[in-house]
């Protein structure tokens, strides 16, 4: 399988304050492309600051982030921009949809940033808002959605796009269970009929245990890096799997 | 781009009633600026009106030594040719020769200390447009046994006179003999200014001469030039043309209204100015409060690849479309109350008394459609530099930080 993102002696240091903060520490990760995986460990091990990294949203301080064959660690902070808009997918913990704008818009926004042509933004949109089960919503606002609603129209905006993988910063953090379970599902189905890479970043049980990989950090460092054979253990029921590989 | 506006449209409409406010905070800003600038012009149209246009004229020629001593002895010589002279030029409409004198005048029971101008009425009419002033009776029409004279309604009222009234006019002759004569009032003119109206009367320019005892004295030359604005230029050309005479421009005539109109349009600019920035500032705040609550949403902008030069348009559109709808329903409303006040006029407090210094008790304001346009395009400028720090706050969000903002 082609790798996606790898990561080499990535490293982040926050020096704003008295004592300088080590979040990440010489991680090297491979993401390989289709892959389902989840990034966990305690508030302040670095999950957050790792996803922003290989999302181009803030800037190691050492070590190099490839994704398809580009080091995006020394790019400018405009190359940036584009690099975000045209390769990854983001969810946010907080939904983060644009108010203003339908559902609709909503999912048809990246790809409008993309200067995609009209017909098949819309075409695109809507067949991923069916995807994730709101055809009936398209011309819904965020604001009459309920949570786990806004959080599928997330989903639906981060992938219509095809970007090269998706990442989900504590994408169930603010669901019920039944609205996280139903979140994941489609994450997961997407996953595998988009062939789209999805990271996560979480300490939620639920998404951990739909996680086909699962990486351990802490204290900014990879504790564990686990592999989980989900097709065979009961995935739609939320059972941990079978542990493959695992890695230190 | 198309996007851009709707985004853009839909934000302004998120928070409904304080967009409304800041809208209806640039109409009432707008309304009172215009109706400031009117007043404005209003005040400078009547008083150029009043002055200028009925009394003084654009320039005036006098025999030097006329003008510390107003005496009949101190005239222009070839008064009525040099007036002929200057009616020919292009850059002058028109030059009423005049004759000038002090003298008394008197009715039955009272009299008064008057400036007597002797005319031809044909011209002086074209000069200061004396005939549609004459509210009651006629303009030289009438050929009685009496010469006619012309006199203020305020000296009318003061000397208990009417059209038909019989006056006496006491003068100094050229060789400083008290000569009078009997006069019957033929009309009465009306102006703002009370002061002129009583101490100015209007005679044939022959009628006074043959008092005087000559026949070919032009002590005063008022003229109207074509284009006011030009009044300094025409003045120096006429000083140059005429070095024997006095040449004086309105604003070396009349001092006290040439510094009132410069200080009134210098405080009105700045009033408009403040208008316009209290406006801007409301803005800014409008905006800066709308971008603080939108932090995260911003955030997502960016983090998901929005240019920060669309960020920023997108604020400054928002400002500018705020502006727009604010302006043009200003503008709207400002033309009707333009056009309602220029009808029914606006009476200014205590306006009685202001007669008496020159000041119309009621001022009809009106603009030149140019100036809403001029106004409208300034306040668009203001709120595109109002948006400008909203915006920059904006794009300096860091996006990762700003999504995780609560």
């Amino acid at each position: 399988m082609k790798t996606v993102i790898k990561t080499t002696n990535l490293s982040k240091v926050y020096s704003g304050t008295a004592v300088p903060v080590h979040a990440l520490k010489n991680v090297n990760l491979e993401f390989k492309q289709g892959e389902f995986t989840a990034i966990v460990g305690p508030s302040g091990s670095g999950k957050t600051t790792f996803l922003n990294v290989i999302g181009g949203l803030d800037k190691p301080t050492g070590g190099h982030v490839v994704i398809d064959g580009v080091d995006i660690a020394t790019m400018k902070e405009s190359q940036l921009f584009d690099f975000r808009l045209r390769h990854i997918g983001f969810v946010f913990q907080a939904y983060n949809l644009i108010p203003v704008l339908t559902a609709v818009e909503n999912v048809s926004f990246i790809m409008l940033l993309q200067n995609r042509p009209k017909a098949e933004m819309e075409q695109r949109a809507k067949e991923m808002l069916e995807q994730v089960g709101l055809a009936d919503k398209l011309d819904v606002r965020p604001g009459k959605l309920s949570g786990g609603q806004q959080q599928r129209v997330a989903v639906a905006r981060a992938l219509a796009s095809r970007p090269d993988f998706v990442l989900a910063d504590e994408p169930t953090a603010n669901l019920d269970t039944e609205s996280a379970f139903n979140l994941l599902d489609i994450m997961a189905r997407l996953n595998r009929e988009e062939n789209i890479t999805l990271i996560f970043s979480t300490h939620d049980q639920r998404v951990i245990e739909r996680a086909r990989r699962v990486i351990t950090l802490v204290d900014g460092a990879v504790a564990s890096d686990e592999y989980f054979d989900r097709e065979t253990s009961g995935e739609e029921n939320g059972q941990t799997g079978q542990v493959m590989t695992a890695t230190l | 781009m198309k996007t851009l506006i709707k985004i853009s449209w839909r934000n302004i409409w998120r928070n409904r009633s304080r967009s409304v406010t800041i809208i209806s905070a640039i109409i009432l800003g707008l309304m009172g600026g215009v109706f400031s600038a009117s007043m404005r012009l209003a005040l400078e149209q009547q008083q150029f009106e009043d002055t200028i246009d009925n009394q003084v004229s654009h320039i005036q020629l006098h025999h030097p030594d006329f003008i510390a001593n107003p005496e009949a002895r101190y005239h222009i010589g070839g008064g009525v040719e040099i007036a002929s002279e200057l009616s020919k030029r292009d850059d002058i409409t028109v030059a009423s020769p005049r004759t000038v004198v002090d003298g008394m005048i008197a009715s039955s029971n009272m009299n008064s200390g008057v400036t007597i101008k002797g005319i031809n009425p044909e011209i002086e009419a074209r000069t200061t447009g004396l005939e549609d002033l004459v509210t009651e009776g006629t303009y030289f029409t009438e050929k009685g046994r009496l010469p006619s004279v012309i006199i203020g309604q305020a000296l009318a009222n003061k000397l208990n006179s009417y059209a038909g009234s019989r006056l006496v006019l006491t003068l100094q002759d050229v060789d400083g003999e008290m000569v009078s004569s009997s006069f019957r009032v033929e009309g009465l003119y009306k102006l703002s200014s009370k002061s002129f109206e009583e101490r100015t009367v209007f005679i044939n320019a022959s009628d006074l001469n043959r008092i005087i005892g000559d026949n070919d004295i032009v002590t005063e030359i008022a003229v109207v030039i074509e284009n006011p604005d030009d009044y300094r230029k025409v003045a120096e050309i006429l000083s140059g043309l005429y070095p024997n005479a006095k040449v004086r421009h309105w604003a070396d005539l009349q001092p006290s209204l040439y510094y009132s109109l410069e200080v009134l349009g210098e405080a009105l600019i700045w009033i408009l100015i403040i208008i316009i920035m209290a406006v801007s500032f409301g803005l800014l705040n409008t905006i800066l409060m709308s971008i603080l609550e939108r932090v995260r949403e911003l955030g997502v902008l960016l983090a998901v690849g929005m240019k920060r030069a669309k960020v920023f348009s997108m604020i400054v559109a928002e400002t500018t479309i705020i502006a727009l709808i604010g302006g043009i329903a200003g503008l709207f409303m400002s033309w009707g109350m333009i056009r309602f006040l220029g009808n029914t006029g606006v009476p200014i407090p205590g306006g009685e008394g202001l007669e008496d210094f020159g000041y119309a008790s009621v001022l009809y304001p009106r603009l030149e459609t140019a100036f809403y346009f001029e106004i409208a395009i300034v306040l668009v400028i203001f709120a595109i530099l109002a948006s400008v720090y909203p915006a920059w706050k904006a794009i300096r969000l860091q996006p990762a930080e700003a999504v995780r903002q609560e």
